[in-house]
């Protein structure tokens, strides 16, 4: 009887519960869909780190990561393979030669890291390959000469492998692409300019358009002008295993684009056996082995199985390799929750408002129903029931519309390209696909309710400190 | 058999340093079964008196027994129990749950005796066709007149069977036909269920039916006249 009172006081002012309930429902609606977006771009850069740069355990020399000399190898690499391949949990595993060098092409030079790949295992592995960018090349390919690199399209760029020049071709891709004669008549100032980035040109057509075509046609602008010429070369020099410089030209057979600025700049892929010719390694030896895991939630229980079996190596999973990454990952579910606390908490002050005014207002009700015998666990009960019926059904309207919007955006994504330049020089997706777990859910739906009963004291205790005969008394 | 003892009973209120005795020295008792008035002038200690013997207020001195309870032994928790089972209310602006139908309303003191629910819908049912709303089970309070309401307060006040009723000017809202059906109820059920009424009242109405008048002035008895109203 109670709970049935309680839940009908809820409605007695239709407008005034409706308001609090609202405002619930945007507070929880709002900060649900923010947390699923910033958890789809961790997710997302998880996802990226073990997929495509790091899988799930690496094992090195003691000394390579400190001191990547080509002299640190992997000391009787079968049978680190073995205990890798027989440690269950471990579904693949494949071994990588690594050497620091400089890539160069004509218009310039960069600092990377060479690793010496298994093409086919690493496929299976990684997906980088599905990060190649079309008309860039074939991830090796079937063509498997061995003098072939696949980089990134940060790393292009750098390289001036890649620009955007508006050449007579670009101009005619740009009537097929729609844009009116005039738009393009503007940009023929830019004709035959070479501009390293897209930022560059960008800049440069703003110049020279109305804001509202830089809107319309940017883009299309911009793949017009996009310009690389497949099959360009690039040299690769680095030291020996005798420390003698050696290097090569390397057919770039394809360029890769994933989230991560850092790794897109400094991470050249070549075939194995080449660079092994060219650093004089022999057959079998192998800096690094990396091995993937049957699922993500198993690294924490196979790692310290690995270290064990192999303790004059460096065993260390991606947490350990990206521990700003990880910390996140480990401690995303409670900073959501503080999150949540303090946008509740916000929202509580509205309830409280709300339930004290319906308190003071039935002043006389509550005198009744204490005169009658309703006892003050009851009265506070009900009030504190009101309380948590006001935040529930804000609070699950709010989860439903933010669940109703996160299904949606999931599907279609939310494009932050504007803000990709500092998003992926940090490893981040331009584009968010936000997602969060239904664990926060239920979360959430705790914290609600404990809202509604902090929401409900004060109002309580001024019900509580009713006199019934002078609360019949005072109409 | 005596349901209510009051023996030298004195309420003191100190109304901004000024001292105001409502009750001064009030000894009474009431039978099982008495339909008794309690009338004075406005401010003569009626409702004062009433709210002692109901539980809802402590005297300042003197003593209070209903059922054997001694009330001013008892803990303010104590006293809220005490009301539930043994004291019905009937209040002047009938003080209904706007957000129940008459009938939760009739059962709601059951439900908090935490009767179960087919006794507590039986007992509803008896009470609604006794005050003469069994057809309006479902109608709100706000859907219902001023006598009807306080018909469903009285049903109310009876259902869980208290010791007695205490009715604070209950007929003071209500047009005269309404007052002398709802007066006609009360006497059925004084009758028939031999529940014990105290009313406190000015009207003429109420007096006229009560088979013992109390009179009080400046909070003391002046007199208590038994009537040879049959019932």
């Amino acid at each position: 009887m109670i709970t049935s009172i309680a839940w009908k006081n809820v409605w007695r002012n239709k407008t005034r519960s409706l308001t609090v309930i609202a405002a619930v429902t945007v507070g929880v609606f709002a900060s649900v869909f923010a947390l699923a977006a910033i958890n789809s771009s961790i997710v997302q850069r998880i996802d990226s780190a073990v997929n495509e740069e790091l899988s799930h355990i690496q094992v090195n020399h003691r000394e390579f990561r400190s001191n990547s000399e080509i002299t640190n190898i992997i000391p009787d690499p079968a049978a680190v393979v073995a205990t890798l391949r027989n440690t269950p949990g471990v579904t693949d595993v494949t071994g990588r030669i690594i050497v620091r060098g400089i890539a160069s092409a004509p218009a310039g030079s960069a600092g990377v890291e060479i690793s010496g790949i298994d093409i086919e295992k690493e496929k299976q592995m990684f997906t980088l390959s599905e990060k190649l960018i079309p008309g860039t090349g074939s991830y090796f390919g079937t063509d498997t000469r061995l003098n072939s690199a696949f980089i990134g399209e940060k790393l292009a760029r750098e390289l001036q492998i890649i620009r955007y020049i508006l050449t007579p071709e670009s101009f005619k891709a740009l009537e097929e692409k729609g844009i009116p004669a005039e738009v393009a008549d503007k940009l023929k100032p830019l004709e035959g300019q070479r501009f390293t980035t897209e930022k560059r040109l960008t800049e440069a057509y703003t110049d020279l358009l109305t804001q509202g075509e830089v809107k319309k046609y940017g883009l299309r602008i911009r793949e017009a002008a996009w310009s690389y010429r497949e099959g360009s070369r690039i040299i690769l020099t680095f030291l020996d295993f005798n420390g003698n410089q050696t290097g090569a030209a390397f057919r770039i057979c394809g360029i890769y684009r994933t989230n991560n600025d850092l790794f897109e700049a400094t991470s050249v892929f070549v075939p194995d056996g080449e660079l092994r010719r060219l650093a004089g390694l022999e057959e079998g030896v192998y800096h690094r082995f990396i091995a993937r895991l049957e699922d993500n939630d198993l690294t924490d229980k196979v790692t310290p199985v690995l270290k064990e079996a192999l303790p004059d190596l460096e065993v260390m999973n991606w947490k350990e390799i990206q521990v700003d990454l990880a910390m996140i990952a480990d401690y995303i579910n409670q900073i959501y929750a503080i999150f949540m606390v303090l946008i509740l908490a916000a929202l509580s002050f509205g309830i409280v408002n709300t339930m004290l005014m319906a308190v003071l207002e039935r002043t006389r009700e509550l005198g009744m129903l204490s005169a009658v015998g309703m006892n003050r666990r009851r009265i506070f009960r009900m009030i504190m029931l009101e309380s948590i019926f006001l935040s529930m059904v804000g609070g699950f309207a709010g989860m439903a519309v933010s669940g109703v919007a996160i299904a949606i955006t999931n599907h279609t994504g939310i494009n932050l390209v504007k803000y990709s330049e500092g998003m992926e020089a940090f490893g981040y997706s331009a584009h968010l696909y936000p997602t969060i777990g239904a664990d926060f859910f239920i979360i959430l739906t705790v914290l609600i309710v404990i809202t509604g009963i902090l929401s409900s004291v004060y109002p309580a205790r001024k019900a509580l400190q009713l006199n019934p005969v002078e609360a019949l008394r005072g109409e | 058999m005596k349901v209510v003892e009051i023996n030298e009973v004195q309420k003191t209120y100190h109304d901004t340093e000024v001292e105001v005795r409502a009750v001064n020295g009030v000894t009474l008792s009431f039978e099982k079964g008495d339909f008794a008035v309690i009338v004075g002038p406005s401010g003569s200690g009626k409702t004062t008196l009433l709210n002692l013997i109901g539980g809802l207020d402590q005297p300042t001195a003197g003593e209070i027994i209903v059922a054997g309870h001694r009330l001013s032994e008892l803990k303010p928790s104590e006293l809220i129990d005490f009301r539930m089972e043994h004291v019905g209310f009937v209040f002047q602006s009938y003080n209904l749950i706007p957000v129940l139908t008459a009938a939760e309303n009739v059962g709601f003191i059951m439900s908090l005796q935490k009767w179960p629910k087919e006794k507590r819908m039986a007992r509803t049912d008896e009470l609604m066709e006794a005050v003469g709303l069994s057809d309006r089970h479902k109608s709100r309070p706000s859907q219902l007149s001023g006598g009807q309401q306080q018909r469903v307060a009285v049903a109310r006040a009876l259902a869980p069977r208290p010791e007695f009723i205490l009715a604070d000017e209950p007929t003071a809202n209500l047009d005269s036909k309404s007052a002398e059906t709802l007066l006609d109820i009360m006497e059925k059920l004084n009758r028939e269920e031999e529940m014990t009424f105290i009313f406190s009242t000015h009207d003429v109405r109420v007096m006229k039916r009560a088979r013992r008048v109390i009179t009080l002035e400046d909070g003391k008895v002046v007199s208590d006249v038994r009537t040879n109203h049959s019932a």
